[in-house]
Order: C-alpha cells, then sequence, then structure tokens
C-alpha cells in the first residue's frame, strides 16, 4: 500500500467518524446544562483564545509537563463529557482510568519494542471520544452552526499563520509526537503514518453535530461531504500536487485551512434552507423566535391610507397669526 | 456560557458576602436568561437554587442573616449619626448585631420616618417616592441612583426565570403616579425584559379597560381600582375572550378571595397577591397556595412583633410586621426595624407546611392594626371584614363599608347600595359564619359619603379628556 492511500484512507475514516459520532451522541444522549447559559458568540471567542494561547503553554512545559497535564485534561474531560452516558459515577470513573491506563501501558510497550499500532489505536480512541463530547457540550448548550462556521474560518486563519509565519505547529507536532496522551489521532502500522490534530476533529465533529442540530439529516449529509472533501481528501493530497508543482514536498499541511472556507460555504448554502433549529424544539419546549415577537400584542398594522392633499399640519392657536389688541 | 458564569459568580459574592452589585453584571444575567429561553424554551433544570438565593437554604440562612444585619448596621452607623446614637442608646455593638441583639433595638415608626427624613440619608439620594397616603400623611423616601437601577435588574432576573414575565408580554400599569419607585421600576424592567409598558395611571375604569382590551398581558394595580375594574367590565358584559391577560398582580391593600375570583372569572387571568411597601423597600414578599406572605429572605429581615408585648409573637399571635431592608439592597435612606404596622399572624405551631416552607413565612397581610377591633369574642382584623363584605352576592366592587368595636361587638355601616340588595339581618349572619358578632346598619348616603366612609387607593381617580369625567371627581372640577 502506498504512503499516500493509507494517509487518505485513515484521515478519511477518522475525519467522518467524528461528525458521525457526535450526531449519534447528540440524538440519544442529553448533555447536562446549568441554569442559566447558552453556549455563544463569547464562548467562541474563549474557544479561539485556549486555540491560540494553547500551542505556548504545551511547549513551555517540560518534557514529562505535557503528558501529565494532558492526562488530567482528558480525565477531565471524559468525566464531563460522559456524565450523562456512564451515570455511575464510580463506573465511569473506572472506565476513565482503565482507558486512560490502557493508553499508558500501550505507550510503554511501545517505547519497550512493541508495535506502535496499539498505542495509535488507543490514544485515537481517547481523542476521538474527547472531541465528540467536546462537540456535543457546546451544540447542546446551543452553539449554533453559524458560530461553528465563524470558528472553523477564524482556525483557518490560524492555520495559516502559525503553520507558515510562525512556525509553531510544526514545532508543536513534532514535541507531541511520542509521548502518551498525545492530543492527535491516527494509526501508524509499520513504516507508514497517518496522523490528524485534535483541534482538527474536534472541527469536524462540532461542524457536524451543529449542522445536524440546525438542519437535521441534510445538515448532517452536506456536513460529511464537505468534511470528506475539504477535511480529508484535500489536506491529504495537496502534498502531492505541491510536490508537482514545485517539485518540494512540504511536511506538514494544515487541514483547517482548506476546512475552514469549505466548512463556511457548506454553512451559507444550508442557510438558505431557513432559520437554524434551537434546543427547545428538540427538547419539544416552547420556541420563542425573535422574528416571532415583533409586539405581537400591538396587534395587526393599520392599512395604509395616502395623504390627502389637503391636510396640512395644525399650528398651536396661540401661535396663528398676529393678534390685534386694539 | 463563560461569561454567564462569571457573571453569576460575581452576584453570588455580592449576595452572600454583601459586596456593591454591579448593576451591569445583573443586567448581563437579565439577558443571559432571555438568550437561554430563546435556545432552549425554558431554564436549566437547577433555576430554583438560583431564583430562590441561598438565604432559602435553612442550614445556612441564620449565618448569612447575622452577617448581613452586621453588614447593614454597619452601613447605617457610619452613614448616619442617628443611627449611631440608636444602636449606642440601646446599648448594641452594631459590630456584633445578631436576630436576637436586634430585639434591643426600638422600632422605626412612621412619625419618625417622616419627621427624621434627613437624618437617615446615608448615599447621595437621586429619586423620591412616596407613599399614597392612605394610611395618613405620606411617607417620602429618597433612592440612590444604584438602588433604582439595581432593584428592576434584580426583578427582572427573577421574573424571567420564574416565566412570570417575557419579550412576548405588555404590562399595563394602573396605578398612582406618585408611586414613582414602582413606575420606575416597572418601566426599567419591562426594558430589560423586552416587554412592552404602557403606563396608564389611575384613569377612568372605562378608559383602562379599553386600553386592557386591546393588549395588555400583565395588569399591575391596586385591590380597590381592580374591584372598579371588575364593575365596570361585568356592567359592559366583558369576558375572558375580550382580554389577552394571563397575570394581575394586585397589591397596596386587602385583596379579598371573593374579588380574586371575581376577576378571575371575569380577565380568565390568574390574579397575584404583591406585597411591597414603600418604606421598605426592595423587600418584597411571595405568597403561597395557604396564603402565607412569605417575605424574601435574600433582601431583608422581616419579624413579626406582638402588638402588644413588642416581643416576637408567639405561634398564632397576631403582630406587626417589622423589616430591615438590607445592605447593599438598600443604601440611600435605610430603615432599620421599620413597624409597617401590617397585621399579620405569626405561623400557628401545627401549621401544615407549604411549597415555600424553606423561606420564612407569616400569615397573610390582615390590614393595618390600627384598624385592628377588639370584641368580646377576639380580635376581628380589616380582613376578616372585607372578606365578608366583598363576598356578598351581587355587590360592586370596591364595597364602601366603615366597621368600629362597639359594646364589644362589631359595628358594620353599610351605605345603602352596597349591601348587595340584602337585608341588615342577611348581612349579620354572614359575619355569624364566619364567627363574627357584627351588628349592621345600613344608612342611605351618596357616593361622596360612602367614598369617605372607606377610602381606598382607587379613590386618586386621575382625570383625563378622553372620557367625561366620572361622576365622583366631577363636584371638584
Ligand atoms: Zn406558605
Amino acid at each position: 500500500m502506498s504512503r499516500t492511500a493509507f494517509l487518505v484512507l485513515v484521515t478519511f475514516c477518522f475525519a467522518l467518524a467524528a461528525p458521525l459520532a457526535a450526531a449519534a451522541y447528540f440524538r440519544w444522549v442529553r448533555a447536562a446544562r446549568p441554569a442559566v447559559g447558552v453556549f455563544g458568540t463569547g464562548d467562541v471567542f474563549v474557544m479561539m483564545g485556549f486555540v491560540v494561547v494553547l500551542p505556548f503553554a504545551y511547549l513551555a512545559l517540560p518534557g514529562w509537563g505535557l503528558p501529565t497535564v494532558l492526562g488530567l485534561v482528558f480525565a477531565g474531560g471524559l468525566s464531563v463529557g460522559y456524565e450523562r452516558v456512564v451515570t455511575h459515577r464510580w463506573l465511569r470513573r473506572g472506565l476513565i482510568l482503565g482507558l486512560l491506563g490502557a493508553d499508558l501501558a500501550a505507550w510503554a510497550a511501545w517505547r519497550a519494542g512493541a508495535a506502535p499500532l496499539w498505542f495509535t489505536a488507543v490514544n485515537s480512541v481517547v481523542v476521538l471520544l474527547i472531541a465528540v463530547s467536546a462537540a456535543n457540550l457546546s451544540a447542546q448548550g446551543g452553539l449554533r452552526l453559524r458560530h461553528a462556521a465563524w470558528f472553523t474560518l477564524g482556525l483557518a486563519v490560524y492555520d495559516l499563520t502559525f503553520a507558515t509565519a510562525i512556525p509553531i505547529t510544526q514545532k508543536l507536532a513534532a514535541a507531541i509526537q511520542g509521548y502518551p496522551f498525545a492530543p492527535s489521532a491516527g494509526l501508524r502500522v509499520g513504516d507508514l503514518g497517518a496522523v490528524i490534530g485534535m483541534g482538527d476533529l474536534l472541527a469536524y465533529a462540532l461542524f457536524g453535530v451543529t449542522a445536524y442540530k440546525a438542519y437535521g439529516r441534510t445538515g448532517l449529509r452536506v456536513a460529511l461531504v464537505v468534511v470528506a472533501a475539504f477535511g480529508a481528501l484535500a489536506p491529504a493530497l495537496s502534498p502531492l500536487v505541491i510536490e508537482a508543482v514545485s517539485g518540494h514536498r512540504p511536511s506538514l499541511i494544515p487541514a483547517q485551512v482548506f476546512f475552514g472556507p469549505g466548512a463556511f460555504l457548506g454553512y451559507l448554502l444550508l442557510r438558505r434552507l431557513g432559520p437554524e433549529r434551537r434546543m427547545a424544539e428538540i427538547l419539544g419546549n416552547p420556541v420563542n423566535r425573535p422574528a416571532d415577537r415583533r409586539a405581537r400584542w400591538l396587534g395587526p398594522p393599520a392599512p395604509a391610507v395616502a395623504p390627502a392633499a389637503s391636510v396640512a399640519p395644525a399650528r398651536p392657536a396661540e401661535v396663528r397669526g398676529p393678534v390685534r389688541l386694539s | 456560557m463563560f461569561t454567564t458564569a462569571v457573571r453569576q459568580m460575581r452576584v453570588a459574592f455580592s449576595t452572600v458576602l454583601g459586596r456593591p452589585f454591579s448593576v451591569p453584571v445583573v443586567q448581563g444575567l437579565v439577558r443571559d436568561a432571555l438568550a437561554t429561553l430563546e435556545e432552549f424554551g425554558t431554564p436549566g433544570d437547577d433555576v430554583g437554587q438560583l431564583v430562590d438565593g441561598p438565604y432559602a437554604d435553612p442550614t445556612m440562612r441564620r449565618e448569612l442573616q447575622t452577617r448581613a444585619l452586621q453588614r447593614t448596621a454597619r452601613h447605617l452607623t457610619t452613614g448616619a449619626p442617628y443611627y449611631r446614637d440608636r444602636f449606642a442608646a440601646a446599648g448594641v455593638d452594631p459590630a456584633g448585631l445578631t436576630p436576637e441583639t436586634l430585639l434591643r433595638l426600638p422600632v422605626m415608626t412612621r412619625a419618625e420616618l417622616v419627621s427624621r427624613q434627613r437624618d437617615l440619608l446615608c448615599g447621595r439620594p437621586y429619586l423620591s417616592t412616596r407613599s399614597t397616603g392612605s394610611t395618613g400623611a405620606p411617607v417620602e423616601v429618597w433612592l440612590s441612583r444604584q438602588e433604582i437601577t439595581l432593584w428592576p435588574a434584580l426583578i427582572a432576573l427573577s421574573l424571567v426565570l420564574r416565566g412570570e414575565l417575557t419579550p412576548d408580554d405588555h404590562v399595563q400599569l394602573s396605578i398612582s403616579s406618585r408611586a414613582t419607585a414602582a413606575i420606575q421600576e416597572d418601566v426599567e424592567l419591562c426594558g430589560l425584559v423586552g416587554a412592552g409598558c404602557s403606563v396608564v395611571g389611575l384613569v377612568p375604569p372605562d378608559e383602562a379597560l379599553d386600553r386592557l382590551c386591546e393588549s395588555a398581558t400583565v395588569l399591575n394595580t391596586y385591590p380597590s381600582y381592580l374591584g372598579l375594574l371588575v364593575t365596570a367590565a361585568r356592567r359592559r358584559g366583558l369576558g375572558p375572550d375580550d382580554f389577552a391577560l394571563h397575570t394581575v398582580n394586585a397589591g397596596g391593600e386587602v385583596l379579598s378571595a371573593a374579588l380574586v375570583a371575581a376577576a378571575e372569572a371575569t380577565f380568565g387571568a390568574r390574579i397575584n397577591d404583591a406585597y411591597g411597601a414603600t418604606e421598605v423597600l426592595p423587600v418584597g414578599g411571595r405568597f403561597c397556595t395557604h396564603r402565607h406572605l412569605h417575605p424574601d429572605p435574600n433582601m431583608g429581615y422581616a419579624e413579626t412583633i406582638d402588638l402588644e408585648t413588642g416581643a416576637p409573637a408567639e405561634p398564632g399571635r397576631l403582630g406587626t410586621l417589622v423589616v430591615t431592608p438590607y445592605h447593599p439592597y438598600r443604601e440611600c435612606m435605610p430603615v432599620l426595624r421599620y413597624d409597617t404596622r401590617d397585621l399579620v399572624r405569626a405561623p400557628a405551631a401545627d401549621e401544615p407546611p407549604c411549597e415555600l416552607a424553606a423561606t420564612p413565612g407569616m400569615s397573610h397581610i390582615l390590614g393595618k392594626a390600627r384598624d385592628l377591633l377588639t370584641t368580646a369574642s377576639g380580635p376581628v382584623t380589616p380582613r376578616d371584614v372585607v372578606e365578608v363584605m366583598d363576598a356578598l352576592p351581587g355587590v360592586r366592587w370596591p364595597v364602601r363599608f366603615a366597621a368600629e368595636e362597639a359594646g364589644g361587638r362589631v359595628r358594620v355601616t353599610v351605605p345603602d347600595d352596597h349591601t348587595g340588595g340584602l337585608s341588615t339581618g342577611e348581612i349579620a349572619g354572614r359575619f355569624a359564619d364566619h364567627g363574627i358578632d357584627a351588628q349592621v346598619v345600613v344608612v342611605p348616603m351618596g357616593q361622596e359619603d360612602a367614598r369617605r366612609l372607606r377610602p381606598l387607593r382607587c379613590d386618586l381617580l386621575e382625570q383625563t379628556f378622553t372620557r367625561p369625567v366620572p361622576t365622583l371627581v366631577r363636584e371638584f372640577v
């Protein structure tokens, strides 16, 4: 099997698995939500802030610090994200510990000479689970497709900047390789390898689940096509194209540079179907759309009447003409 | 969600620690609550904790109350020498104030509030609001800009989270223009929620009804004016289908069960009894299904003080409602142990628990203490009399009468066109059914005399150019 075929196949499977699994979670699991609060534009900015700051934080950590922090983040993320899936607290904690333990054990085995397949497979499952639940907590918390589309567009700009102008993406990719709890999915079989970042998986899951929430099955279908074309095929095949054109094969292609614009186009397409569905419609609660409430209590507008030519504004009596006092 | 969490934390800090509230933060939470309803249709499951506040938790209440009282005492004694002297005279250390030592401080009377107005100021006054003066000279209370912007935001948040006011609502205010704070609050909170608001005032009832028929979904008014509206609506043959009302909030006077039933049938709306007094703003109260008054424990400290002994009323005994609004909710012209003279009964020891049992309650407001009648068979409260008179078949609300004590019995003077067509014996029989030994005297008299017999807030009727001035007011023109 050629390197490229392996890369395309693995990327394709992981990229599509994220939105599909997120949609399935959305369909069957209702995430907990606070008394007051909606995942909105402000939260998209907070998310972007994390995306921008986290790599620097990762790189600033000492060698053993990065896996420790990531392990804790994974444990917390899984614990919150699967609260409603495995409701028994101790069972949930046990499963999470088991999963993270397996990740660590597979990594240790790989370091001791075992095939890397096991570590990459277990770690991919962990990363996929986190991306799926994080996307759902956001979408079920009120994040709309519109927000997700703008977020992916922001990620595209970020990826382009940091892959070209400030080469932190390559550094980070190098830093996380070979550590347990690496924030990336993928497979390594023999000398064949394919890696897809956790941020990329999160973007696909987020776009898929918000499209499904907003426009149902149609939304999910469009999202899957967008993810397949712009999230899997384009980034996997573009090195070949670049090599053919320039004769130089780039080592790393930031996927979001393709996916961001593609997702935004997908959103513009879906938007033509009408307003996005809200959680209220999905939960069967009373729906309250801003368009409905254009002063409902004022009644229908009065029929327009053409102003009569003879009607002139009346002047108050006090100013009507000079008054002769004699 | 992130910004909401930060705002909630800041409000919780202010509630528990007594730090000054940031009004924009509370207003932001109102917007968050509206966005939550828009996305989800309902607030999340834990909303009860948020709207009831930390003081609803009986295990934390005592500690929180003590701290709130000490905080309030600090504000009062540093802000006004008058309060410093008051604490010194009673030998109470403001820093160590507890619900028990609070009892050593004398209650504050209406006369003191009227005469010492200037001495009570602890902040920069911005807006004055007056009581209607239905029970004597009007009380004027000065409010700071912070108070008059904070209260509507807090009320709006609670109303939105309880589902009692939505952006689809249109509130009609049929209250006296002198109740500046109430009007300002309602206008402001409607603006925060995005609801419509019409300040209609106490105009001739037919005009108010025309406005109600057009659009209003919520009506805020006084029970006596509600009586006028019900009577006018019935005269015009209007029924629930003619109105879009879903809620009527009526407060400031005794609202009888008979009038509630009649208003419900006429307007097809839920009639809420509302408690709030200008002097003890912003402390309000809610009524449970058992018709108890549950003063809001988060905003102030409420006591039921025995009318005779001045000590906390024993279970089942009559008392007057004494309220201390907490700092930082009340800051400009605060009151300490203000005696509202509103009659309440301390809950009986064997009182069955109600749905608001988590917050301390007392009986319904039974009228003003000065109108309490002492008869041979025990005390008769103004509410006892109003409930009987309002329920006479065929009466027009508001019912006029005068009740006084005469020879160990209650003597009720009723104008001849307020008897509902019943004889004196039949009316006395109705009182007897309620365990009241009453002598009923029916006197022929004109509307004006009947009005003087029992002055009500609806008598503050305002003139308009839209409708002919009603006969009641015509003689003054
Ligand atoms: Zn109760």
